[in-house]
């Protein structure tokens, strides 16, 4: 590349030499410019001091945040405590036996057989029949059978009345004289009508008497 | 500036000569870094990781992450067992020994715990860790340690404790097992361990005045959770289950209980209940006894139920039908000894239907006569017996099917009405629901989906597999056969019908081996299995009851409670009757 062109330049014929001379570019001596110093020692501080407050105040943001997440982290714990207690509960009103001891509380038994209401044409299928205190499940298992020992069969015995003891007007004792004669009332239910079956009670007692 | 002030230097060698300020500085550098450099020895070269530790204790917190235990759930999602954050409340007697009365008193009236041991543990010498209150909910338990702190008691501390808990008590406790103090002890809890337990992860990272240092070393490794474990029970049919079986248990005075409700399509188990059982919420309360699943883990000889499997094969293998005409007589004398039937009777003239019906060991024995060798024995393997179920609860008992060398014809004879052989509760279940099923048997399953147990095999829905065993014509014949068991006029357990259904059904009365003879010792298993619709069966339920004391047989102890569970089980699912007309098969001819 370098050898065409000196090649060239030896074929230019040498013409104005002077004005060539003078024309020639000269190197221009350097302008020395101090800058001031001010202002960069001032920018320089100022990020110094900024960079140094920045992050003091980052650092500070920081712990702050900190503070708070581990403020909010014990308050999330509480909560999801709280929650977790407050569904165990729950479970606990939900449970089949709770439910079904409270429906029984009541007055609810389930019904005996199923059956079934069609909407559309408003056909009964199935056997529907009244639920009766029949259906009542036993929710609670039946109380343990205690051992003689501890629970002795209670002595049941018939008093005769001593003789001359006035009867009362239908015939009976006074209900002190045969307390202890109620065994035969085994397992009639007579809740509606106490005294009428504490009286025929007494009849019965009458009865074993003679 | 330097440029400036160094002309300003007015006297400096009043400082001494260069030389000599030069030496003594170096010296005196040397000295220090000599110094340095010994306490670098002693620091890196001397014990370097008790020093490094020290450093990485200052302030450096390492804690577990607990993972959550897997919830044990139920086929509608109910949990059956869940777990609960939960709080350990615990003292250290060096602090609180000044004030223990007070401070016992206190917690006894909010912990519930009792005064006296806790009085002691809070005066124990020389301890700094004593437990007060395992397992407490978490908001009680803070609650109590910010009162005990307004009340200026010092020394009560929380510490973290999972609360397993059992919502519905002792609803299928003996399928789902329990929990230790720090491990499961039984049950399904114990079986999936692997599956619901799950990976702690942990946390290290650096405190400063209890708040994580932002920047600080900070490492974690999560925790991996439990995963929950769905089964095919049915929370709420399977409480009513065991209401009812403990109720008839305890009418009966008899010793335990088994219920078994199953789905007849899809084998999937909806109750397992057991009685007694044991509340899963203390299980210490309870007998050892009761721990286990008697379903599962007991065996016995069926009884007449096992007749339905003997007249169903005898059916598909071509040899009678369900109007067979036997002559049964009285009594049947066979070559070790006379068999009889359970009512007193002449000649009578039973149809096969009428064997089913009247439960007749005779006819049975009769009808079974007409097998071929071994021919019994495969079938009765096909149906599932001597075999384990494999649905995941532990110990399971295989039951006894006698071995080929041991079928003696007169050991046929007694299997045929089932004595002679045992199973267990589920085994059975899965036999009489081939019946139901059309002949096809479907294996069990107590786990929904698949999951793996402590042994490494697979169980669940996923895995079930179906075998036909008997035909379908066989299966539908042996259904109506099975009808007119809860006929109120010609069967033996009219208080197992479901008013408006179709039901069949079988009752059993078998003699109990006792656990010390090793023989029939004079008390009974009764039991009554069944399915309903019967000609278009959804659930096939199995009652057994061992020992009443009542006198009572199947029919009248099992067959109520059949038939209470049948037709919840119907009305919950919303299974209609499906109307046809009842079987008529003639039972005597």
């Amino acid at each position: 590349m370098s050898s065409p062109a000196v090649q060239i330049r030896s074929r230019i014929p040498r013409i104005a030499d002077a004005a060539v001379a003078r024309a020639r570019l000269t190197v221009v001596p350097r302008r020395r410019v101090r800058a001031a110093r001010v202002p960069f020692v001032t920018l320089v501080s100022l990020i110094l001091l900024g960079g140094v407050v920045g992050l003091l105040l980052f650092n500070t943001s920081m712990q702050q945040a900190s503070f708070a997440s581990t403020a909010l982290e014990e308050q999330a714990a509480n909560l999801s405590a709280r929650q977790q207690t407050l569904q165990m509960e729950l479970e606990k009103l939900r449970d089949p036996q709770h439910v079904a001891a409270d429906a029984q509380r009541l007055g609810m038994v389930l019904p005996g057989s199923p059956a079934y209401l069609n909407l559309s044409d408003g056909s009964v299928t199935g056997d529907p029949a009244p639920a009766t205190p029949d259906n009542r499940v036993r929710l609670s298992a039946a109380p343990p059978v205690k051992p003689p020992s501890i629970d002795p069969r209670p002595i049941h015995r018939t008093a005769r009345p001593p003789e001359g003891t006035p009867l009362g007007p239908d015939g009976s004792t006074q209900p002190g004289d045969t307390g202890s004669g109620s065994a035969t009332n085994g397992g009639s239910g007579g809740r509606n009508e106490p005294h009428k079956n504490h009286q025929s009670q007494q009849h019965q007692n009458q009865l074993q008497n003679h | 500036m330097a440029r400036t002030s160094q002309p300003l230097r007015p006297r400096s060698n009043l400082r001494g000569a260069p030389a000599l300020r030069l030496r003594v500085g170096f010296v005196l550098i040397a000295m220090v870094l000599s110094f340095f450099g010994a306490r670098l020895v002693q620091l890196q070269g001397i014990d370097p990781g008790s020093y490094a530790a020290m450093a990485a204790a200052e302030g450096m917190v390492n804690v577990v992450l607990p993972a959550a235990r897997g919830d044990i759930l139920d086929r509608n999602g109910e949990p059956l067992a869940d777990s609960v954050d939960g709080l350990m409340v615990v003292a250290d007697p060096y602090m609180t020994i000044d004030q223990a009365p007070e401070i016992a008193k206190f917690l006894a009236r909010r912990l519930d715990v009792d005064y006296f041991t806790t009085l002691q543990r809070l005066r124990t010498q020389g301890s700094r860790f004593e437990y007060i209150a395992r397992r407490v909910p978490s908001t009680l338990a803070t609650d109590v340690v910010k009162a005990a702190t307004e009340h200026g008691f010092k020394g009560i501390a929380t510490r973290r404790d999972p609360v397993r808990d059992y919502p519905a008590g002792d609803v299928a406790a003996n399928l789902i097992g329990f929990l230790g103090t720090d491990e499961p002890l039984s049950g399904l809890e114990r079986t999936f361990n692997a599956q619901l337990a799950g990976k702690d992860g942990s946390a290290r990272y650096e405190v400063g005045g209890g708040n994580v240092i932002p920047l600080g070393q900070n490492t974690v490794t999560k925790a991996t959770n439990g995963a929950d474990l769905h089964t095919t029970i049915d929370r709420d049919l399977s409480w009513y289950a065991q209401r009812v079986l403990r109720q008839t248990v305890e009418d009966a005075q008899a010793d335990s209980g088994v219920a078994v409700i199953m789905d007849s399509k899809t084998g999937e188990l909806l109750a397992v209940a057991d009685h007694p059982t044991f509340d899963a919420n203390a299980p210490l309360e309870s007998p050892q006894a009761d721990l286990g699943s008697r379903a599962m883990q007991d065996v016995y000889e069926p009884g007449s139920v096992e007749k339905v499997l003997t007249l169903s094969a005898l059916i598909d293998a071509g040899k009678v039908t369900a109007r067979t005409r036997l002559t049964v007589p009285g009594s049947l004398a066979r070559q070790d000894r006379v068999i009889h039937d359970w009512f007193p009777h002449g000649n009578i003239r039973l149809t096969l239907a009428g064997v089913i019906a009247k439960s007749s060991n005779i006819g049975t024995v009769l009808a079974a006569g007409k097998f071929k060798a071994g021919q019994l024995r495969s079938y009765l393997v096909k149906f599932g017996l001597g075999q384990q179920t494999d649905i995941g609860v532990r110990g399971e008992s295989a039951g006894i099917l006698p071995d080929p060398s041991l079928w003696t014809p007169q050991a046929q004879d007694r299997i045929a009405f089932g004595q002679s052989l045992s199973v267990n509760a589920v085994q059975m279940a899965a036999a009489v629901n081939t019946i139901a099923n059309g002949g096809v048997r479907v294996a069990p399953s107590l786990i929904e989906g698949s999951a793996t147990t402590e042994d490494g095999s697979v169980v669940g829905t996923d895995t079930t597999t179906t075998r036909r065993v008997i035909s379908e014509s066989a299966a539908h014949q042996m259904a109506l056969m099975m009808e007119r068991v809860v006929d109120p006029e010609v069967g033996v357990a009219p208080a197992a019908a479901v008013p408006g259904y179709r039901v069949a059904g079988k009752t059993g009365t078998a003699q109990r081996v006792g656990a010390d003879c090793g023989c029939y010792d004079g008390t009974f298993t009764v039991s009554f299995a069944g399915f309903a619709p019967a000609d278009d069966p959804r659930f096939t339920i199995y009652v057994v009851v061992q020992n009443p004391r009542n006198g009572g047989g199947g029919g009248s102890v099992a067959g109520p409670a059949f038939s209470k569970m049948m037709s919840y089980a119907l009305r919950r699912y919303a299974v209609p009757p499906t109307g046809t007309r009842p079987s008529h098969l003639p039972v005597v001819w």
